[in-house]
C-alpha cells in the first residue's frame, strides 16, 4: 500500500491541470498522438481486452469487451462519456471533471479512436456547472491544440467532442436512459435488447463509458496492459478511486489499488471514526449497495470480494456509519431518495420505492405496525428484478440488509401502536 | 415580457442556437441544451420558449413539455433570484444536514419548493450532490458551498440580502407567485412519479413531503393514520383531527 503511486489523481492539488500547458508539460496528450499516429484502433481495443479493464461506474462491466460487442457493418458509431454522477455518496467524477478535464478529453478521444466512432459525446450532470463551464474552457483549448475536431494531431482521423448538460435526473447515469436523454427525450431508460452496442444513441452502435473508465485508458496506454493487469486482483485489477464519506475524520476521494482491504482505507486513509465512537456499517459501492458490517472489514476492496459478500463495489463510494446512525433514518433518506428518482416508468418500481418510502417514515415517527418492518421486505423482493433498469433493484439491497441487521431499529416505529392496538 | 422582447432575445441568442444545432446529427437532441440557454437568460422556461423550442427540435409542444418536466432543474414557472438547494442525501445528513435545512426553513418562513413573497430566494432540498467529502453542502445558483455550518446559512442569506454576495442573481423576467408548489390538496395525496413527473418547484404534483411529517400532516386533513377498526389509534391524534384550517396566506416572508 505504501508503495502505491497515484496514477489517476497524479498531480491534483500540486499543479493547475486544467491549463493544456502544465497538462501536456506532464506528459498529457503524449498517448493520443502516439494512438492516432501509430497504433491501429484494434491494438488499442486489444490492449484494453487484456488489461482486463472493469467499468469504474457501477456495473463493473469489462471495458475491452463491450468495445469488441460493436458490429462491423458500417453504420456510425458513437462514443458516449457518462459524467452524470449522481449516486448517493460518489463525488470522484466531478472531481476528475474540475481538476483534471484534460485527462478526460484525452480518455475520451483514444477511445473514440480505438472504437472508430464517427463523434463523442460527454454527458455532464446539470448541477455540475463549474465543472462543466471548467470542461469547457478545456474543451476549447484542446480544440485549438488540434487535439480535438479535424484531422486530429496531423493524422486523417476526425472526431468532434460534445458536451451536454444534463438538468437533474439520478436516472440519466443510466445508459439507455442518458441516451433518451441525449437525444432530447424524458431520461426514461429503454427495453434491453437492443443494448446500445448495436442500437444506442440514434439507433447506432454506441458505447457509453463512465469518466474513471476512460481515464484508465490513458494510463493503460502509457504503462501498458501488463502493469495494468499487475494491479490488484486478476479478476479486476487496476487503480480505484474510492469516495470515502460520512462519520470518517477525513473524508475524501482515495485511490488505491483495488484489492486493499477496507479497514485499511477507512481506518488508515480516511483517517478512522470520530473520537469515542464505534463502528457500525458502511457501504461499499454508493447508495445502491447493501450494507457492510464488522465481520467484512478485513475484506479486500474489489469487484469480486465484495459480491461474495453479499454486496457490491458500485461505484466505488464508501459511506461509514457509526454508532450514532439511526439505521431507521438512514433508510428512510435512501428510500426517498430513489423513490424520488425513480423515472415511473415500471410499476414495481414506480410505487414499491414510493410505499417503501411512505413505510419506513411511518416507523420514523412511531406511527408504524409491526407488520411494516417484514412488508418492507417483501415489497423489496417485488421490486428487484422487475423493472427495466436497475433502479429499481438498487433501491433493495441497503434496506433489506439493515433491515436484517438491526430489525429492533425498525420495530421501535412500531411500538406505540402495538402498545394501543393490544 | 412581451412578445416582441422574446423576438429580440431570439434574434441575440440566434448564433449560439446554430451552434448548438450544429453539434447534433438529430435536431432533437438540442432540446436540453437549447432549454437551458433560454432559461439562463428569462429565469424559467416560458410558453414563447417552449414554442419555439419545440419548433426547433421539430416535436411538438406536449412533448416538449413533457421533456422538460421530467427534469428538476428546469422551471417552468419564475422562481428566485437565489435558489437555495441543499442536499438532503445520506451523506450530508450523516454530518448534520438537518440543521442547515431547519435553519434555512426558520429564517425564510418558506418550506421546501417554495418562493419568498419578495421573489428573492427559493428553497429546495435536494439529493446528493457528489461533494460528500465537504459535507453538509449546498448550491446557490448551482455554485457549490461546502463545509455547511447553521451560522453560515445566516452569513449567506444576510449577505444575498446586503447585495454582497459573490454569486450572481439569476434572471428573472416575471415575478414569482409566492408559493411556486401547487394547492394544498395536492401535496396531501400520495401520486405516482409516472403520472405527474419528478416533483419539482414547478410541479406541485408528487411526493415530496420533505420536513413536513406524515403526522403533521394526518393532523392537518383529520385522517387517522392507520386503520384499525373501530379504534382510535393515537390519542395525540385525536387531539389534532379538527382540520386546520386553510393556511395559503401565512407565508409571509421573514428573514
Amino acid at each position: 500500500m505504501a508503495s502505491y503511486e497515484p496514477v489517476l489523481t497524479k498531480g491534483i492539488g500540486e499543479a493547475d491541470l486544467t491549463d493544456i500547458g502544465v497538462y501536456r508539460s506532464r506528459g498529457g496528450y503524449e498517448q493520443l498522438r502516439r494512438a492516432v499516429r501509430e497504433m491501429e484502433p484494434d491494438a488499442i481495443v486489444g490492449m484494453v481486452m487484456k488489461s482486463n479493464l472493469r467499468g469504474r461506474g457501477g456495473a463493473g462491466f469489462p471495458t475491452g469487451r463491450k468495445w469488441s460487442f460493436l458490429p462491423k457493418d458500417g453504420r456510425p458509431r458513437y462514443l458516449v462519456c457518462n459524467c452524470d454522477e449522481a449516486e448517493p455518496g460518489t463525488f470522484k467524477d466531478r472531481m476528475l471533471l474540475e481538476q483534471t478535464p484534460h485527462q478526460i478529453i484525452e480518455g475520451i478521444m483514444i477511445s473514440a479512436y480505438a472504437i472508430k466512432a464517427a463523434r463523442a459525446f460527454i454527458y455532464i450532470r446539470g448541477e455540475m456547472r463549474q465543472g462543466y463551464e471548467i470542461f469547457m474552457r478545456a474543451l476549447e483549448q484542446a480544440r485549438a491544440a488540434n487535439l480535438v475536431g479535424e484531422k486530429i494531431c496531423g493524422s486523417d482521423w476526425s472526431c468532434e467532442l460534445v458536451a451536454h448538460r444534463g438538468a437533474g435526473a439520478y436516472i440519466c447515469g443510466e445508459e439507455t436512459g442518458l441516451l433518451n436523454s441525449l437525444e432530447g427525450k424524458r431520461g426514461e431508460p429503454r427495453l434491453k435488447p437492443p443494448f446500445p452496442a448495436n442500437s444506442g444513441l440514434y439507433n447506432m452502435p454506441t458505447v457509453v463509458n463512465n469518466v474513471e473508465t476512460l481515464v484508465c485508458v490513458v494510463h493503460i496506454m502509457q504503462r501498458g496492459e501488463e502493469w495494468f493487469a499487475s494491479i490488484g486482483p486478476v479478476k479486476s485489477p487496476g487503480p480505484k478511486i474510492v469516495s470515502i464519506s460520512g462519520h470518517v475524520r477525513k473524508p475524501g476521494n482515495y485511490e488505491v489499488p483495488l484489492g486493499t482491504p477496507i479497514r485499511e482505507l477507512v481506518y488508515e486513509l480516511a483517517g478512522g471514526l470520530f473520537e469515542g465512537r464505534t463502528f457500525k456499517a458502511l457501504q461499499p459501492g454508493g447508495g445502491s449497495s447493501a450494507c457492510l458490517f464488522e465481520e467484512h472489514l478485513d475484506l479486500p476492496y474489489d469487484f469480486d470480494s465484495i459480491a461474495a459478500a453479499g454486496s457490491m463495489l458500485g461505484s466505488g463510494a464508501m459511506v461509514v456509519m457509526d454508532d450514532t446512525t439511526d439505521m431507521l433514518d438512514a433508510a428512510w433518506v435512501l428510500q426517498r431518495f430513489y423513490a424520488h428518482e425513480s423515472c415511473g416508468q415500471c410499476t414495481p418500481c414506480r410505487e414499491g420505492t414510493h410505499w417503501s418510502e411512505a413505510m419506513l417514515e411511518r416507523l420514523l415517527h412511531g406511527h408504524g405496525r409491526e407488520v411494516d418492518v417484514s412488508l418492507l421486505g417483501t415489497v423489496g423482493d417485488k421490486i428487484a428484478g422487475h423493472s427495466l433498469c436497475a433502479l429499481g433493484d438498487a433501491s433493495v439491497p441497503f434496506l433489506q440488509s439493515v433491515v436484517k441487521r438491526f430489525p429492533e431499529e425498525f420495530l421501535r416505529g412500531a411500538e406505540r401502536v402495538a402498545a394501543i392496538q393490544v | 415580457m412581451t412578445s416582441s422582447d422574446f423576438e429580440t432575445l431570439k434574434t441575440e441568442l440566434e448564433p449560439q442556437i446554430d451552434a448548438i444545432l450544429a453539434q447534433y446529427p438529430q435536431e432533437r437532441s438540442a432540446l436540453l441544451p437549447l432549454v437551458h440557454l433560454f432559461q439562463e437568460r428569462l429565469g424559467f422556461v416560458t410558453p414563447e420558449a417552449v414554442e419555439y423550442i419545440s419548433e426547433v427540435c421539430d416535436v411538438t409542444r406536449a412533448q416538449c413539455q413533457s421533456t422538460i418536466s421530467f427534469y428538476t432543474l428546469f422551471y417552468r414557472r419564475p422562481i428566485g433570484k437565489y435558489n437555495l438547494q441543499v442536499c438532503r442525501n445520506l451523506s450530508c445528513s450523516l454530518r448534520g444536514a438537518r440543521q442547515i435545512m431547519e435553519r434555512f426553513r426558520e429564517r425564510l418562513g418558506i418550506d421546501h419548493l417554495e418562493t419568498t413573497a419578495d421573489g428573492l430566494f427559493t428553497y429546495e432540498e435536494v439529493e446528493c450532490l457528489a461533494a460528500c467529502d465537504r459535507a453538509p453542502c449546498m448550491q446557490v445558483n448551482l455554485n457549490f458551498v461546502y463545509d455547511m455550518t447553521p451560522e453560515m446559512v445566516d452569513e449567506i442569506l444576510d449577505s444575498i440580502i446586503a447585495g454582497t454576495y459573490p454569486v450572481a442573481p439569476l434572471a428573472q423576467s416575471e415575478q414569482p407567485e409566492r408559493k411556486v408548489r401547487g394547492p394544498e390538496w395536492s401535496r396531501a395525496s400520495r401520486k405516482s412519479a409516472g403520472a405527474v413527473g419528478v416533483p419539482n418547484a414547478n410541479n406541485g404534483g408528487g411526493i415530496d413531503q420533505t420536513g413536513r411529517t406524515i403526522a403533521e400532516r394526518f393532523r392537518k386533513f383529520g385522517i387517522m393514520p392507520i386503520s384499525s377498526p373501530g379504534r382510535m389509534a393515537d390519542p395525540e391524534l385525536v387531539e389534532g383531527m379538527v382540520p386546520a384550517p386553510h393556511d395559503d396566506t401565512v407565508m409571509e416572508h421573514n428573514y
